[in-house]
C-alpha cells in the first residue's frame, strides 16, 4: 500500500512555475476556470490564493467554498487535483507579506509589475489530493542534500566559542554545505528597527556596516514580520538601490541610517531569499541569499536554513548574554607595555551629532561603532591605556547602549571588522571573555568636529 | 454573450492555435472539477467547439457532464498571457475520432513551441500533455458566454459578441 499523498512532498507544484488552474461553481451551478500562478504552500493543511481583484472566483467561493486545484510539478509534470475549502482572508501580516514578495516576484516575471495590488490572502483547508495516472518524467536531483548539510552545519556551529567564530561559521556552512555563492549576515538592532551587516560572501565589496531598516525590501520585511520572505523571480519592486533611495529621501531616517556604506548584492537577483535567525521570540540577526538563477532557493532550502537559523540564533543569543555576564568577573583592565606607534600621525576626525568617524578624509562609521572608537582613542590618549573591557563601554552612559543582552559584541565586531577593511595602522583584538586590546601601529590626533 | 449562433473566427483561430487548455464541470452537488486537455477543434460552421482529454484523468470531469451538461473552458497563450474562458450549457461527451488521435502529436508539438520562449523543456511540454489514443475522449458542446482572464484589472470581463481581446 503506498503512502497517502502528502501536501508537503507536493511544495514544488505550488511554487508559481506552472500556472494551476482553479475551478469554482457558481450559485446557478455553473462551473468557472481560472489560470493562477500565485497558489502558495501554508502548512500540510492549508494553501493561500491571492485576492487581487473581485473576479468570478472569489463571487463563487464566497457563496460556495468548496473548489478544485488542478496542479503540475514542475519538474515531472505529475498532475494534482486538490479539493479546498475558502476559510478566511488575511490582509496583513506573516502569510500576507510573504505572499506580496511571492507576487511581485511574478508579477515581474509575467512582465506584469505594477498591475497586481494584493488585497488580501485566501487561506484555503485542503480537503482531498488525488494524484492523476498518465506519464511522468523522472524527478531531478539538483542541489546538495539538503538534511546532510544541515547536521554538517549544525554539527559546525555547535563548536564556535565566541560570535565572532559563529558569524563566520554560518556563512561558511551556507557556502560549503549549501552551495549558496552570494550571501550576507545581518544582525538586528532592535530599538532602533534596523539591520547591520556583519559579514558577506561573493561580492566585490563586503559592505559591512551597511545598515538596512526594518520593513525595506526581502531583508527588511524578513526582519519586521519574522517570517521568511522569499522571490523566484527577478522583482523590480525589492531592489534594494530603489527602496532605499526612496527611503532615504522621503524619511527622517535618512540622517541616523548609514548611508555611507553601500550595501553589496547583485544587481539583478533572479532569485532572493530572507530568514529570520530568532532566539525564542527575539529576532538575532537576518540572513540573505540571492542567485542570478530563476527559481532557484525553494521550499525545502527555506525549511533548512529556518532550522538553522532557529540552532543559530539561540547559540547568537547565549554568546551575548555569556559575554555580557562574563564582564562583571573580570578584572579590570590593565594596559600592558607594547611597541609604541611610529610614523606620520593619523588625523582622526570625529562628529559628535552622528558618531561618525573619519581616517583622514576617509569615512570609517558612525553610529555607536563610531562613538565606541572615538571613547577608546580618547582613553588612549588621555593615559595611554590599551586594554578595555565590555564592561567598561556597557556602563559608559555617553554611549548609550542599552542595558540587557545588548549587541555591544555585535558592535564591536563590526567596528573590528571594518577597521581591517579600511586601515592599516588602527586594530581591535579580542584578548579574552569581554576584554580587547587596541592597537596603533601610527600615533594618532584626535580631531573633534562639530557639524557633519 | 455570445448571441449570434457561430465563434468569431479570431476566437476560432486563437483557441485552436495549441495554447493551455483547461475544461472544468460540476456535478449537482455544487462541487467543480478540472482536467487538462491534449486537443481542441471546431466544427467547420463554427457552432461547436470540442477538447479532448485523457479519459483516465477526467473520470469526475465526463460524470459531471453527463448530468448536467455544464462546462467552462481556459485557453491561456502562455508567452503573450492572453487568456479566454468559453462556457456552454449543453456538453456532451463523445468518443475521440481518429483524426483526433492523429492530432495529439501536432497538438504537442505546436504547445512546445507556444512555451519554448518561457524556457520550458520539450520534454516537459511533451509528458504533461501525452495521451495514449485509446485513452482519448471528446467532449464538445456549444459556447454560449466568452470571458477575456488576460491577467491584470479587466480579468473576467465578459466579451461582446465578435469581440475579441487583443
Amino acid at each position: 500500500m503506498s503512502t497517502p499523498l502528502s501536501l508537503d512532498r507536493l511544495r514544488p507544484c505550488l511554487e508559481g512555475i506552472v500556472p494551476s488552474g482553479i475551478a469554482t461553481c457558481g450559485v446557478d451551478g455553473m462551473p468557472n476556470i481560472t489560470y493562477v500562478s500565485q497558489l502558495m504552500y501554508v502548512d500540510p493543511e492549508h494553501v493561500a490564493l491571492s485576492f487581487q481583484f473581485f473576479n468570478k472566483t472569489r463571487q463563487n467561493i464566497l457563496a460556495n467554498p468548496v473548489a478544485t486545484v488542478l496542479m503540475m510539478d514542475p519538474e515531472t509534470a505529475a498532475r494534482y487535483r486538490l479539493t479546498i475549502r475558502y476559510l478566511r482572508t488575511e490582509t496583513a501580516g506573516p502569510l500576507f507579506e510573504r505572499m506580496k514578495a511571492k507576487l511581485a516576484g511574478i508579477a515581474s516575471h509575467e512582465g506584469m509589475s505594477g498591475i497586481f495590488h494584493l488585497l488580501g490572502a485566501d487561506v484555503y483547508r485542503v480537503q482531498g489530493i488525488e494524484a492523476l495516472p498518465g506519464r511522468e518524467l523522472p524527478p531531478v536531483q539538483s542541489g546538495p542534500a539538503l538534511l546532510p548539510a544541515l547536521r554538517r552545519s549544525v554539527d559546525a556551529l555547535s563548536a564556535c566559542q565566541s560570535l565572532d567564530g559563529l558569524i563566520d561559521g554560518f556563512c561558511s556552512s551556507l557556502e560549503r554545505n549549501f552551495g549558496i555563492q552570494h550571501q550576507m549576515l545581518l544582525m538586528a538592532d532592535e530599538p532602533a528597527r534596523r539591520l547591520y551587516i556583519v559579514a558577506s560572501r561573493g561580492y566585490a565589496h563586503s559592505g559591512t556596516g551597511a545598515e538596512i531598516p526594518y520593513g525595506v525590501g526581502v531583508i527588511g520585511v524578513a526582519a519586521r514580520e519574522r517570517v521568511p520572505i522569499r522571490i523566484m523571480y527577478p522583482s523590480s519592486d525589492y531592489a534594494y538601490s530603489r527602496m532605499l533611495r526612496d527611503q532615504a529621501a522621503s524619511s527622517e531616517l535618512a540622517e541616523r541610517l548609514e548611508t555611507a556604506i553601500p550595501l553589496p548584492g547583485l544587481p539583478e537577483p533572479a532569485s532572493q531569499m530572507a530568514v529570520p535567525i530568532m532566539a525564542g521570540s527575539r529576532l538575532v540577526a537576518v540572513a540573505y541569499v540571492e542567485s542570478r538563477q530563476e527559481c532557484h532557493f525553494g521550499y525545502d532550502l527555506e525549511d533548512a536554513l529556518v532550522a538553522l537559523g532557529a540552532s543559530t540564533g539561540l547559540a547568537m543569543a547565549a554568546l551575548l548574554c555569556a559575554e555580557a555576564s562574563a564582564e562583571d568577573a573580570a578584572e579590570p583592565a590593565r594596559s600592558l607595555a607594547v611597541g609604541v606607534p611610529s610614523g606620520e600621525a593619523l588625523r582622526v576626525r570625529h562628529f559628535l551629532r552622528d558618531g561618525s568617524v573619519f581616517l583622514g578624509d576617509d569615512y570609517l562609521i558612525k553610529g555607536v561603532a563610531g562613538a565606541i572608537l572615538w571613547r577608546l582613542l580618547s582613553d588612549h590618549q588621555r593615559s595611554g591605556r590599551r586594554e578595555f573591557s565590555n564592561r567598561e563601554l556597557r556602563l559608559d552612559p555617553a554611549l548609550r547602549l542599552p542595558e540587557i543582552c545588548d549587541n555591544l559584541e555585535a558592535r564591536l565586531i563590526l567596528l573590528q571588522r571594518r577597521l581591517q577593511e579600511r586601515s592599516d595602522c588602527l586594530r581591535i583584538e579580542k584578548t579574552g571573555r569581554g576584554r580587547f586590546r587596541l592597537d596603533l601601529a601610527r600615533p594618532v590626533v584626535l580631531v573633534p568636529e562639530e557639524a557633519a | 454573450m455570445i448571441e449570434t449562433d457561430t465563434l468569431d473566427p479570431a476566437i476560432a483561430a486563437f483557441i485552436t492555435s495549441h495554447l493551455s487548455m483547461q475544461l472544468a464541470a460540476t456535478d449537482d452537488a455544487g462541487l467543480a472539477t478540472a482536467v487538462r486537455c491534449v486537443g481542441c477543434r471546431v466544427s467547420a460552421d463554427r457552432r461547436r467547439v470540442t477538447l479532448l482529454m485523457p479519459r483516465s484523468q477526467a473520470l469526475p470531469v465526463l460524470a459531471g457532464i453527463a448530468a448536467n451538461g455544464r462546462v467552462a473552458v481556459v485557453f491561456n497563450e502562455p508567452e503573450s498571457y492572453r487568456t479566454l474562458q468559453l462556457k456552454g450549457r449543453d456538453a456532451r461527451v463523445e468518443a475521440a475520432l481518429p483524426e483526433d488521435a492523429a492530432a495529439l502529436l501536432p497538438y504537442a508539438a505546436g504547445f512546445a513551441r507556444n512555451l519554448a520562449g518561457l524556457q520550458v523543456p520539450e520534454p516537459y511540454v511533451r509528458t504533461l500533455v501525452s495521451c495514449a489514443p485509446d485513452d482519448l475522449v471528446a467532449v464538445s458542446f456549444t459556447p454560449t458566454e466568452a470571458y477575456g482572464q488576460t491577467p491584470g484589472p479587466r480579468a473576467g470581463r465578459r466579451l461582446a459578441p465578435g469581440e475579441m481581446e487583443t
